[in-house]
């Protein structure tokens, strides 16, 4: 039997899933080891594979925070940046937003550039936008940006030149030059060619800051893994939700960065509904994607490290990227997510979040402050049942904020998770009505620890009558990465380019030779699409290709209808290409066998505990199940708990189990 | 569950029906402001005038001019004519508007067959006439040279735009297509917004929702009123002058504030400042107030939010026929001029409040048009930012709009400019030295070089670039910028502050160079360390450490500017 096994690092726990070519899964969960994250990969591989014989793992794919985090805690090398002559300053001015509250904030400091104004370096060349060579490459400037480099004992260097994207010549020029000393160097036409300097520099700047450490990464997971006996090769998922292999993640760091978001997205992709809502609730944030047809949102550009509003990653507050991700809203609300009472004694909660230490109060790891767990334990979602809380301390907490807002206890917690429902309903707000998407029909589906208890007030809020509990929802991301194909994305910015199928072709030849795949393989899809505008407007929209220009139009007019509501009719003008090239990763991936659900066990009698329903008058009297034991069919009010997930099913909601040990939750009266 | 408790959920989801409006405004407008500057407002309102919500990326100048704006409205057009479906229209400056450029639009939303709320939505268009493409008519005498000007009227019913209306807009436009994209998607705005709103109402009950506004107007109230309390009690004078209005280059103009600070709020009396005169740097009041309040502001928690609960707190006083407060025909235009020095006052009489919280005058945001000199027109319509002042404990950001917030974000970006217009962008750079030196020094100026590949028309609207913003306790000023025209020959010439449509040819260059922010403190009390830090960013020269700072530049210190270009 062969295996296949999906790894997600994130930033509590290292998930594990093993798969065999007969869809048996063995899962493993354990502690992530920040300083040393292999560590904790190689215990997860270990008690997944069991007895198993490593040698008959076939492949490995890893979802990684890697780079995100490097991005985050500045933990890169150090990059200098090599630009035209008159632009260095570009990337210390920066460009960036202010969001809320630093509008006011007469003390307000941009934050640090991702490159030292002084590690900016400028070569003599200039291309006009049509790519026209206006002043030739001046090779003597870029051996002494070289020596310099050197000098400073800087060895990854991003080159960025203007209008790289019509004509890439002086780009690769100053590249093969600065390659002599200098040991990492990444061109921005390499990385990403697409118009706007400003994001394509900071693109390739990122890339040139995670790169060599996540090829020195990948390269010791890989030695690692032989000492286990595993010899299979590595994959890593991208931020767009497809897998590439290890070296050509090395080569391409920046196109990892979302690597573990999307494949919790992935996996709800694969949940068995055509138009799902991925929510995923953990500690500190929630996370809500759109899939749409089977197909999760793809966006353009994200940021990293920059601050979040209303479940949106605001533009101009992080490092702009501008390769392709999975569409992802992000708010700032979990289960450690602490409640407050501002200066004026409203209540509010996060985005601060207690962690894992102290953690929430009812953790007694010496937290105080009242968390959303903490009011879940009150409300009687949570139990001690898979780990010890204490309820006393809970109480305690919540009383904090009873006391000074004048209502009991338990009204307290129920706001507070109205609340921190309503936070999250944001996120699910941005990918969907923000985006001119209806979310009734849609069907949710909730992973992460704190999701499922969550999820079905979160649906109400929206129309939304089907919640989807996932079997293996504690290790969706891991058991999502399985899903994935080989897969890359390019683009080229090219204005109304004369011949597109010249551009296509090239970029198809280039994503081929990256997957080591042949175009002409019928298992290879290529999937042809173009950015249009309205002539003389800046937003563009994406639509799949066509060689007919009344064709396109008539896309782009339907996708901005869709998107802005407004029926608009201009010339249009195309603005870039883009190609992404898919292959199966392999058989056992395709295979579309259900996961098998564990034995049957006999229904068994529930348990019961106080659950407050405000719409029942406050605390009644709740059954509680397990998933191995509930019957078919429940009606709320009903909790359904065990190891993987705590299923809150509130009054007018159904749950029922699948073959797949799926929980569906539905709502209304109507029964399966 | 008490309404107080989930207060909250209420007060973002407002937010957030202006947020919608405020993304489709940006995404589907044509204005050349808007799309490379994502500076699109969108607020709700209620049908007493109240602000109630506005979007992340609105201004405070078109929040105020939203508020101020709406009880013209109504006055005009009463309450019971409006059907479901109007959207309506103004930009009359002596009513709320800012100038011609700015057109505010409304939408009624309706509550048992009367406007109980509004959604607004506001840019600057593409163009509606006036002296110069784009609405920048810096040397104009009266507002009939601004351009179009909008009373009150219906725009749109249920059926769609009206004709008149159309055909009024596109026939006072150089830009007519992009006139009417731009006026499509500030409508388009508020109809997104409505609808959140209806279901707002729908979820919450009319009484709840009117409940909810209620209850949020007055925790802000609370909130500002709370933070003003902290602020010593006194009062607190300064002024700020304005370098000319265009017209006549020699003589200054002022804008005087006192500020009162007791137990009970702020009083804001902008007596004493001078008269309005006949030319573009007079401000109408609905921005004069907007200037106030953001200064205040600055020194309040920043959490607050912003609505009319905030107001009702802060009494501000301005005289009617002076520089902040125009009359008819009195030109507007040019109003960030005088509401500039007016914030600026204001902080300086805040910095003698609350020395520990101080910052030094600031260079202040320098917009240009460049556009063709005939059909078919193009128009880059831009503004570079000067430095900050010095903050106590902290130096100032390099090229930054510090005021309302604006920030770096709306620079665009040589490709795509480019890309759209017969220019090439020379460089973009900072200027070392500009920043005034001080104990904290004030932030860099930057300079931009555009030149041209065709014949086109420069149109210019600086301040602060004769009178440099002055340095604080023992600090030094900041460098002076300005608008200049490179000759073929590569002779540089300086250009006033304001001018309209100078023809350049095609091979000259224009030099836009911003002015830097202010010093606190003696220079010779900075951190050596501080300098030198500078000195490898190229912050400052070798020279201006020597001169300024008293620096010896040792030869182990070279200079980061001649090293940098290869």
């Amino acid at each position: 039997m062969d295996y296949v096994i999906g790894v997600d690092v994130g930033g509590t726990f290292t998930d594990v899933v093993l798969r065999g070519t007969s869809g048996a899964i063995s899962v493993a969960k354990c502690l992530s080891t920040p300083h040393d994250p292999i560590a904790g990969i190689l215990t997860g591989v270990t008690q997944a594979l069991a007895d198993r014989d490593p040698a008959q793992v076939r492949r490995v794919v890893h979802a990684t925070t890697l780079a995100t985090n490097a991005v985050l805690e500045r933990k890169g090398v150090r990059v200098a940046y090599v630009t035209t002559r008159g632009f260095r300053a570009a990337i210390p001015l920066g460009r960036y937003a202010r969001v809320e509250e630093d509008r006011y904030d007469l003390r307000f400091s941009p934050p640090p550039p991702p490159v030292a104004a002084e590690d900016c370096f400028e070569v003599v060349e200039r291309v006009s936008a049509r790519g026209e060579v206006l002043t030739p490459l001046d090779a003597d400037s870029v051996r002494r940006v070289a020596a310099e480099i050197a000098r400073r004992g800087i060895g990854s260097a991003a080159v960025c030149l203007l209008h790289s994207y019509a004509n890439p010549a002086h780009e690769r020029q100053v590249a093969a030059i600065l390659r002599e000393s200098v040991p990492n160097v990444v061109t921005s036409s390499e990385v990403w060619p697409e118009i706007r300097e400003y994001e394509r520099a900071t693109t390739t700047i990122m890339s040139a800051y995670i790169g060599p450490l996540m090829a020195s990464y990948l390269s010791q997971l890989r030695t690692r893994l032989a000492g286990l006996g595993i010899h299979a090769p590595i994959h890593v998922m991208e931020s767009s939700g497809g897998v590439i292999s290890a070296e050509l993640a090395a080569r391409r760091a920046v196109a990892t960065i979302e690597s573990g978001p999307a494949a919790g997205v992935l996996a709800a992709a694969g949940a068995g509904f055509a138009d799902v809502i991925s929510f995923d609730m953990g500690g500190t944030t929630a996370k809500a994607c759109v899939v749409r047809g089977g197909r999760p949102e793809i966006t353009h550009e994200f940021h990293v490290g920059g601050k979040g509003s209303f479940g949106g990653r605001r533009a101009g507050t992080g490092v702009p990227i501008k390769t392709p991700a999975i569409d992802l809203a992000e708010v700032g609300a979990g289960g450690g997510s602490v409640a407050w009472l501002d200066a004026a004694g409203a209540l509010r909660v996060g985005p601060h979040s207690a962690g894992s230490s102290p953690g929430p109060a009812c953790y007694g790891l010496g937290g105080s402050e009242p968390t959303v767990t903490d009011a879940n334990l009150v409300l009687g979602y949570l139990s001690s049942a898979s780990i010890p809380l204490s309820p006393a301390l809970a109480d305690k907490a919540l009383d904090r904020l009873a006391g000074p807002l004048g209502v009991s206890r338990e009204e307290a917690a129920y706001a507070v998770h109205e609340i921190v429902s309503a936070s999250m309903a944001s996120a699910v707000h941005v990918v969907t009505v923000q985006r001119g998407i209806d979310p009734r029909g849609f069907a949710l589906v909730a992973f992460g620890g704190a999701g499922p208890m969550h999820a079905a007030r979160v649906a109400e809020r929206f129309g939304i009558s089907t919640v989807v509990v996932p079997a293996y929802c504690g290790v969706a991301s891991a058991a999502g990465l399985l899903a994935g194909d080989l897969s890359t994305d390019r683009v080229l910015s090219r204005l109304d380019a004369p011949d597109p199928e010249a551009v296509f072709t090239s970029l198809a030849e280039e994503a081929a030779a990256d997957l080591g795949v042949s175009l002409s393989d019928p298992a290879v899809r290529l999937l042809r699409s173009v950015d249009v505008r309205f002539k003389g407007q800046s937003h563009d929209l994406t639509v799949d290709w066509s060689p007919s220009r009344e064709v396109l139009a008539s896309r782009f007019c339907d996708r901005y209808r869709q998107v802005y509501g407004i029926a608009q009719e201009g010339e249009i003008e195309l603005v870039s290409y883009r190609i992404r090239l898919t292959t199966p990763a392999d058989a056992h991936a395709r295979s579309t066998a259900p996961t098998p659900a564990p034995p049957p066990a006999e229904p068994h009698p529930p348990g019961a505990r106080r659950a407050y329903f405000p719409e029942l008058g406050g605390y009644v009297e709740t059954p509680v199940h397990t998933r191995d034991t509930m019957e078919r069919t429940l009606h709320g009010p009903a909790i359904v708990e065990d190891t993987e997930s705590t299923i809150v099913v509130p009054p007018a909601w159904t749950a029922a189990l699948t073959e797949s040990h799926a929980v569906h939750l539905t709502r209304g009266s109507e029964s399966p | 569950m008490s309404d107080a408790l989930t207060a909250e959920v209420l007060r973002n989801a407002l937010v957030v029906a202006a947020e919608e409006a405020s993304i489709v405004v940006v995404r589907s407008a044509y204005s050349t402001f808007i799309v490379e500057g994502s500076d699109a407002s969108a607020a709700v309102l209620d049908a007493r005038g109240r602000l109630i919500a506005h979007s992340m990326a609105t201004t405070l100048m078109n929040s105020m001019a939203l508020k101020v704006a709406l009880p013209e409205l109504i006055e005009d057009i009463p309450l019971e004519t409006m059907r479901p479906g109007d959207v309506y229209v103004l930009n009359d400056a002596y009513r709320g508007g800012v100038h011609t450029n700015d057109l505010l639009v409304y939408r009624p939303v309706f509550v048992g067959g009367t406007p109980a709320y509004f959604t607004a939505t506001m840019i600057h268009v593409s163009d509606l006439g006036g002296l110069s493409a784009g609405g920048m008519a810096p040397l104009a005498t009266d507002i009939f040279l601004e351009g179009l000007q909008l009373p009150p009227v219906r725009l749109a019913t249920a059926d769609g735009i009206e004709p008149a209306m159309e055909a009024i807009l596109r026939a006072n436009s150089r830009t007519p297509d992009k006139v009417m994209g731009d006026v499509r998607a500030l409508v388009a705005g508020t109809a997104v917004a409505a609808a959140r709103l209806e279901s707002l109402i729908g979820e919450y009950g009319v009484e709840g929702l009117a409940a909810g506004v209620d209850d949020y107007l007055d925790y802000t109230e609370a909130r500002t009123r709370a933070s003003l309390a902290e602020l010593p009690e006194g009062r607190f004078e300064a002024a700020y002058p304005i370098d000319d209005d265009g017209i006549n280059p020699e003589k200054s103009h002022h804008i005087r504030v006192a500020v009162t600070l007791d137990a009970t709020g702020a009083v804001l009396d902008f007596a004493g400042t001078d008269p309005q005169v006949p030319a573009a740097v007079n401000a109408s009041a609905s921005q004069s107030l907007a200037a106030a309040v953001f200064a205040v502001r600055c020194f309040l928690d920043p959490t607050i939010p912003m609505n009319d609960g905030c107001l009702r707190a802060i009494d501000v006083r301005l005289p009617e026929g002076s520089l902040l407060n125009a009359r008819s025909p009195y030109p507007c235009g040019g109003r960030y001029v005088p509401i500039y020095a007016a914030m600026e006052a204001v902080f300086q009489a805040l910095s003698d409040a609350v020395p520990e919280r101080a910052i030094a005058p600031s260079g202040i945001l320098q917009p240009f048009s460049i556009a063709a000199v005939g059909a078919p027109y193009w128009i880059h319509l831009s503004y570079d930012f000067g430095g900050v002042g010095a903050r106590q404990g902290l130096d100032g950001p390099d090229a930054t709009g510090v005021h309302f917030g604006v920030g770096r974000n709306s620079v665009p970006q040589a490709e795509p400019v480019e890309s759209r217009c017969p220019l090439i962008v020379e460089s973009i750079e900072t200027i070392p030295d500009s920043g005034g030196p001080g104990r904290f020094r004030g932030g860099l100026g930057s300079r931009t070089v555009y030149r041209f590949l065709a014949d086109c028309h420069v149109t210019t609207r600086g301040d602060r670039l004769r009178l440099p913003p002055p340095g604080r306790d023992g600090g030094l000023p900041g460098r002076v910028g300005g608008f200049f025209k490179r000759h073929l020959d590569g002779t540089v010439e300086r250009l006033a502050s304001k001018v309209n449509n100078v023809r350049f040819a095609a091979g000259e260059a224009f030099i836009v160079e911003t002015t830097g922010g202010a010093g606190l403190g003696p220079p010779s009390e900075r951190d050596p360390a501080a300098v030198l830090a500078d000195l490898e960013a190229g912050r400052v020269t070798p020279r201006g450490a020597a001169e300024d700072y008293g620096a010896e530049t040792q030869s182990s210190i070279r200079s980061a500017g001649s090293k940098l270009i290869g």
